[in-house]
């Protein structure tokens, strides 16, 4: 039986160690109200949450106004950043793709989402751009772990993580009960990790 | 020990790392987690972080550059909340001296108070419902960041051109019923970058702009020629 506890990982040998403590600082200067170090957390990061809320939103109009509201909660929320607790990174994309994701829904609830967000199926994003603050060897290699996924692994992934939905409306649109697309899921995150972790 | 329950439990760390799960969902599965065995509880922890480390490291592949509009946007809108800078304090009074000069009497729904400004912008940015919204406006971006909760908004506008001699820009609270001014900026009030409270937004749906003859007018008479929805 596949046991469900996460092995303990070098999470930090996943990023580039000097780009993470830089991150550290940055957000603790943040929550001492430091406008300097909040510019250069931008600067350091923007590509990043802005290109994964228009992965999700696909509108650039509302992934403007979403990116706004996430460096206004980050400028807020700063002090709660806790690095015993997981790596600045990590703190700042869930709460990018949190508030993607509410976004997504609140558009649905509002009887939009069939002509946004109606695709069936999302495409990898193909208008990546060159980005001097991630490094094209990094970028490959992460490249390279998704595409070691299986076809429906990274379908539970593009629905879910880019698409918005819940696991039971995956289950839905795949036809395929619960429990296995929450072992997809499971397997896909495993498989991601142990990829990332070994390269 | 792990039961079914324990273990159904700890299945849906992943879904909930990746944000998958209904706000229902999410609120039934943070009360099992409180009730839960410490070391149930700590696996589900363990596992939802490691997810969000992993989807961290793969945000490299979505990456893409925002508009630079969006850092301006961004930096100006925690401006205010750095009242304490000297810096920030004599850019605030130089953009309200400017506004002032600019305001029409009848401007019932706006009020410029440079010295309580940052408070009241503080508790806008506080609000649990704090919201923006930005648009283009006349080559420049006109952004709205306000709460419903405090009935209140500020308008930051960059880079928008200033009206033309003789015109000013009016702003319109629009609800069901008929727009109500939210004051007019005239060719000295719009500096490349400006500020200015929204203090009563009410029923609002929206914010609009025109452009108005001499000192502004009781009803719109120009054309709406942006607009920014409130909601």
């Amino acid at each position: 039986m596949t046991t469900l506890v996460a092995e303990p990982i070098g999470y930090r040998s996943m990023t580039e160690p000097r780009r993470g403590s830089d991150l550290d600082a940055l957000l603790r200067r943040v929550a001492r109200r430091d406008a300097d170090a909040f510019a250069a957390l931008y600067d350091q990061t923007s590509s990043r949450v802005y290109g994964l809320v228009t992965r999700v939103l696909r509108d650039s109009g509302y992934s403007e106004e979403t990116t706004q509201e996430i460096y206004l909660e980050v400028w807020r929320t700063a002090e709660a950043y806790d690095s015993a607790r997981g790596s600045a990174l990590s703190w700042l994309m869930t709460i990018a793709h949190r508030r993607a994701v509410d976004r997504v829904r609140a558009e649905q609830a509002a009887g939009q989402r069939e002509s946004r967000y109606g695709a069936a199926t999302v495409d990898r994003a193909v208008d990546l751009v060159a980005d001097s603050a991630i490094a094209a060897d990094e970028r490959r290699r992460v490249a390279a772990c998704l595409d070691g996924l299986t076809d429906v692994q990274r379908q539970c992934i593009d629905l879910a993580y880019y698409g918005g939905l819940t696991y039971a409306e995956v289950s839905q649109r795949l036809s395929a009960n619960l429990s296995t697309i929450k072992s997809r899921m499971r397997d896909a995150l495993r498989g991601l990790r142990n990829c990332l972790g070994a390269s | 020990m792990t039961g079914p329950t324990e273990f159904e439990l700890l299945g849906l760390a992943t879904p909930y790392a990746l944000n998958a799960i209904s706000d229902t969902e999410h609120a039934a599965i943070d009360r099992q987690l409180a009730a839960a065995p410490a070391a149930v509880a700590q696996a589900f922890r363990d596992e939802v972080r490691a997810v969000r480390e992993t989807m961290a490291v793969i945000s490299a592949t979505t990456a893409a550059e925002p508009p630079a509009r969006l850092r301006t946007a961004v930096l100006t809108a925690v401006q205010p909340e750095i009242e304490r800078r000297s810096r920030w304090r004599t850019a605030l009074l130089a953009a309200a001296a400017a506004i002032v000069v600019g305001l029409a009497a009848f401007g019932a729904g706006i009020a410029l108070r440079p010295s309580s400004a940052p408070t009241m912008t503080e508790q806008i940015m506080a609000a649990p419902d704090v919201r923006t919204v930005s648009r283009q406006l006349a080559g420049g971006t006109a952004t709205v960041v306000f709460s419903r909760d405090m009935n209140a908004g500020v308008l930051v506008m960059n880079n928008v051109p200033p009206p033309s001699q003789g015109t000013v820009y009016q702003m319109w609270l629009l609800d069901d019923k008929r727009p109500i001014s939210a004051g007019t900026m005239n060719t000295a009030a719009v500096a490349p970058s400006t500020t200015a409270m929204l203090n009563k937004l009410g029923t609002s749906s929206a914010l609009a702009f025109t452009v108005e003859p001499g000192n502004g007018s009781p009803q719109p008479t120009g054309k709406i020629f942006a607009e920014l929805p409130l909601t």
